[in-house]
């Protein structure tokens, strides 16, 4: 009973990883209506771009925001540079361009600043809570900070003009161009607002897994299990996905032989399938109704 | 195990693909025939070594048929098409090294074998659309290396270490090296491969493919079962590219997990959509460019080679955003609309 | 001499590199309503795509004294045109309420807009009563009043209709063009309607164009038109 409540602990701490990453690939695809494979590259480019400032002496909370800064300017000019060009092509173009983007950053990192691994500090401190080294101060931190995005997402889509001009751009773009909506600008916006949630994401989560250019695949892919999971339309739910999988992947791996450490991604993909199968629009996801 | 010589695989090959060639419509069989004489020049004039790299283009351009099937012309996305290739290719693999099997009869029971894989798999994703099929397919793509390497099934796969097989020598005796017989097998393989597909797209089942592809409620009212061709396909597609992985294993001489990680599955996504979906012809350019594009960015750029595929990729998109049979055809049809309207 | 509030000349449209409009000349009197009649495929619903810049076009295209050819469609809404498009063009996810504030997002003034929704729920009552559902479970005919509806968020001074009574059982349909007719009398609404039902919409409007496969063939005063031996028997039926 111990060892599970533990594990849970364990995988809660993990869990928060996924769903701060979680959290950036629903806010994209709220804006974009599909999944942005260079999300995880683009945080992981963030966070070094902090680890930089801070190299050269930036104190600790100036980095963290003018990284968000950056990174939001970032992503808008992302999509009007590199996506608006083939606004107009087919789907499966736009994933190559994913993966284009994808290949240049983790190759731009690498050569900028090599595939060594170095660690990242965290503001909330390494310290142990519960006495178990199962939670850490910094742990606890990750979660607050993600249920706080959360909420200002939130109230961001809920309750601003710019929110609601947003969901319309990226529901139908014909009709909001015919109420005046600028489409084109509300989707660098939402590009923007990834790429700071994904800075944060990428910050908080260095400290844990270290810094290096390949850091974010395994937990990209993790984060869009929990998005999926949660429910692509649902921040909350991104969130809630995201702990989810973080425990699942836990306790799978200290309670069913063999699994763990060799078939973690496996676990993912089996999540994956199996909540879709049930629920294809995810546990919080709004099923839409259209009449043909 | 030592690659017998025996002469059996070619009149096989010879009387499908005869069958199946002839019905094929005549200037199309004359297309066919000048392309398998140029195959016949290359297996004689070109150096071993580049015979090796045009039957792996060759082979990735067979993979990327059977990834098309799928999404250019069936319109479900995957992302995780390396699972496939990997699953012939080990299917392929351990025939020959624990069952002491010839190679060419490893081709068709690998291609069952991913027959029966991918309509498994085609089962659930048929509640998966669009972007969550990729999601999926993405994941299986990145679980199948873990698979692979995973310790209890290490004395099937070989464990992280793979699988080393013994490379087919020329059969009847022929004084030809085993790099031009492969070549030349690969060739004929693939033309039949290629033409049934051909074949399938053309006829009622493959209107009623792109007809779920284009609009799947209107096929469904039109009485197309969207669940039993939707899981078919999955399954016929993933044979094309088993099949495809199991000559690749063979050519190769070896099979190791690190050989089929998404780094593959991407390749040959990338491939479809640069050759141009839902093209037949096209994916040869798209084996031709998971081949050889990786290769010149590393020549270009040592450090930045991923940076200067992703540009390259980018910049393709940019001038040919259906790809090169896109283009073709975009071209084909200004000159045609410019002869006319003299 | 009434003002003439939008005007195209010699208008072309394209999809493409196939060219679907030739030399079309329309114009719109302020306080108006026009109408375009024309068979399927003829190229009605092109011509209002063409003029609130949603196709390639060559030719002139003036609005309120602005030339309007080649912009993009945001700016010319931005302007004081509504377009109605065929397919309702409704937000489905989105509810009824925030439809309506998505069609005033180009204007300031919270209050103003919320008077707005007030006044279009007086229009369209069966649209408060179901303010918090999800646009995309009204019927076709709720999706109509809604996309009007959204269009008079925008304060108009033009509306572009395509379709209106498209789907519509007929009392609904008489209910929308008496809305129509009340908003062009009492808040000098001009309008440009597409229409198939000839009958309804020369009774409606003014001033009627006639198009068959992108050309201009007919055009004046509606009661002209109505009494023409061709359109008689070709749109009207008798």
């Amino acid at each position: 009973m111990e060892l599970f409540v533990n594990q849970v602990l364990a995988g809660l701490a993990t869990g928060a990883i996924y769903a701060c990453m979680a959290l950036a690939v629903v806010m994209i695809y709220q804006a974009i209506d599909s999944l942005n494979f260079a999300q995880g590259e683009m945080a992981m480019f963030s966070t070094f771009i902090a680890w930089q400032l801070l190299q050269w002496g930036m104190p600790y909370w100036a980095a963290f925001f003018f990284t968000v800064g950056i990174s939001f300017v970032a992503g808008v000019l992302i999509e009007r540079v590199v996506f608006k060009p083939v606004q107009k092509a087919d789907i499966l173009s736009h994933i190559v361009i994913f993966i284009a983007l994808f290949a240049i950053i983790n190759s731009g990192a690498g050569y900028i600043w090599d595939f060594n691994i170095k660690p990242f500090p965290s503001p909330f401190g390494t310290r142990e809570l519960f006495g178990q080294r199962l939670i850490s101060s910094h742990d606890a931190g990750m979660i607050g900070i993600s249920i706080l995005m959360l909420i200002l997402l939130y109230l961001f889509f809920a309750y601003t003009r710019v929110g609601l001009a947003m969901r319309a751009a990226a529901a139908n773009p014909e009709s909001a161009r015919l109420a005046g909506i600028r489409v084109g600008w509300m989707l660098a916006l939402g590009w923007g607002m990834a790429a700071a949630i994904g800075a944060v994401a990428g910050m908080l989560i260095a400290p844990r897994v270290f810094l290096e250019p390949n850091m974010m695949l395994s937990i990209l892919l993790y984060g869009f299990a929990g998005a999926v999971v949660g429910g692509l339309t649902s921040p909350l739910g991104a969130v809630i996905g995201g702990v989810s999988v973080g425990v699942v992947e836990n306790l799978a791996g200290t309670f069913i032989p063999y699994v763990g450490r060799e078939l973690k991604l496996t676990i993912a993909l089996a999540l994956i399938v199996a909540v879709l199968t049930v629920k294809p629009t995810g546990l919080f996801g709004r099923t839409v109704e259209t009449r043909v | 195990m030592t690659a017998r010589n025996e002469p059996l695989s070619v009149p096989i090959i010879a009387s499908v693909g005869a069958v199946v060639i002839v019905l094929l419509p005549y200037w199309k069989q004359i297309l066919l025939a000048f392309a398998v004489a140029v195959a016949i020049v290359l297996a004689f004039t070109l150096k071993n070594f580049y015979l090796f790299q045009l039957t792996l283009a060759l082979i990735y351009a067979l993979a990327i048929l059977g990834l098309n099937l799928l999404t250019g012309y069936n319109g479900q996305f995957s992302l995780g098409h390396s699972a496939f290739f990997a699953i012939g290719a080990y299917t392929a693999a351990i025939l020959m090294e624990q069952g002491n099997v010839p190679y060419y009869w490893t081709l068709p029971v690998a291609g069952f074998v991913c027959l029966v894989s991918g309509y498994l798999f085609g089962l659930p994703a048929l509640r998966l659309e669009g972007i969550y099929l990729a999601l999926a397919t993405f994941a299986l793509a990145l679980a199948m290396p873990q698979l692979l390497k995973f310790t209890p099934l290490e004395h099937w796969t070989g464990g992280v270490q793979g699988i080393v097989l013994l490379k087919p020598e020329a059969p009847f005796g022929l004084n030809i090296s085993s790099d031009q017989w492969l070549w030349l097998f690969t060739v004929g393989v693939s033309v039949v491969m290629y033409v049934c597909a051909y074949q399938l797209i053309k006829s009622r089942t493959g209107r009623a493919m792109m007809a779920i592809r284009d609009n799947p409620i209107a096929a469904k009212s039109m009485g197309i079962d969207l669940s039993l061709y939707k899981s078919l396909t999955f399954g016929v597609s993933a044979l094309y590219t088993g099949v495809a992985g199991a000559l690749a294993a063979i050519v190769i001489a070896f099979v190791a997990p690190d050989s089929f990680t998404l780094v593959l599955a991407i390749g040959l996504f990338v491939g479809m959509v640069v050759g141009g979906a839902a093209s037949i012809v096209g994916t040869l350019i798209g084996g031709l460019f998971v081949l050889y594009v990786p290769n010149v960015a590393e020549y270009f750029t040592k450090g930045l080679s991923g940076a200067m595929y992703g540009l390259i990729l980018i910049g393709t998109i940019y001038l040919m955003p259906s790809g090169a049979a896109g283009l073709f055809r975009l071209t084909l049809h200004r000159l045609i609309t410019r002869l006319a309207s003299r | 001499m009434t003002a003439i509030l939008l005007e195209a000349k010699r208008m072309d449209a394209y999809y493409g590199p196939v060219q679907v409009l030739y030399g079309i000349d329309i114009e719109v009197v302020s306080g108006g309503i026009t109408t375009l009649l024309g068979a399927n495929g003829a190229g009605k619903t092109t011509t209002l795509r063409s003029l609130t810049g949603m196709t390639d076009t060559k030719g002139e295209i003036r609005f309120d004294g602005h030339s309007i050819a080649g912009h993009a469609t945001e700016d010319i809404v931005r302007l004081g045109i509504a377009h109605v498009p065929q397919g309702r063009g409704t937000f489905v996810r989105e509810t009824v309420e925030e439809n309506l504030q998505i069609g005033a997002m180009t204007r300031r003034g919270g209050a103003q807009i919320t008077a707005d929704v007030e006044r279009v729920y007086g229009y369209f009552p069966r649209l408060k009563e179901r303010r918090r559902q999800q646009a995309g479970t009204l019927s076709g005919g709720e999706q109509q009043m809604l996309a009007v509806g959204r269009g008079l968020m925008l304060r108009p001074k033009l509306m572009l209709l395509d379709e209106p009574s498209f789907g519509l059982a007929p009392l609904l349909v008489q209910e929308l063009f008496g809305i129509l007719r009340t908003l062009n009398r009492d808040e000098g609404v001009s309008m440009l309607i597409v229409e198939q039902n000839a009958a309804l919409a020369l009774d409606l409007a003014d001033h009627a164009y006639l198009i068959e496969t992108g050309k201009l063939v007919m055009s004046g005063p509606s009661r002209e038109l109505r009494d023409n031996e061709t359109i008689r028997r070709s749109y009207l039926g008798y």
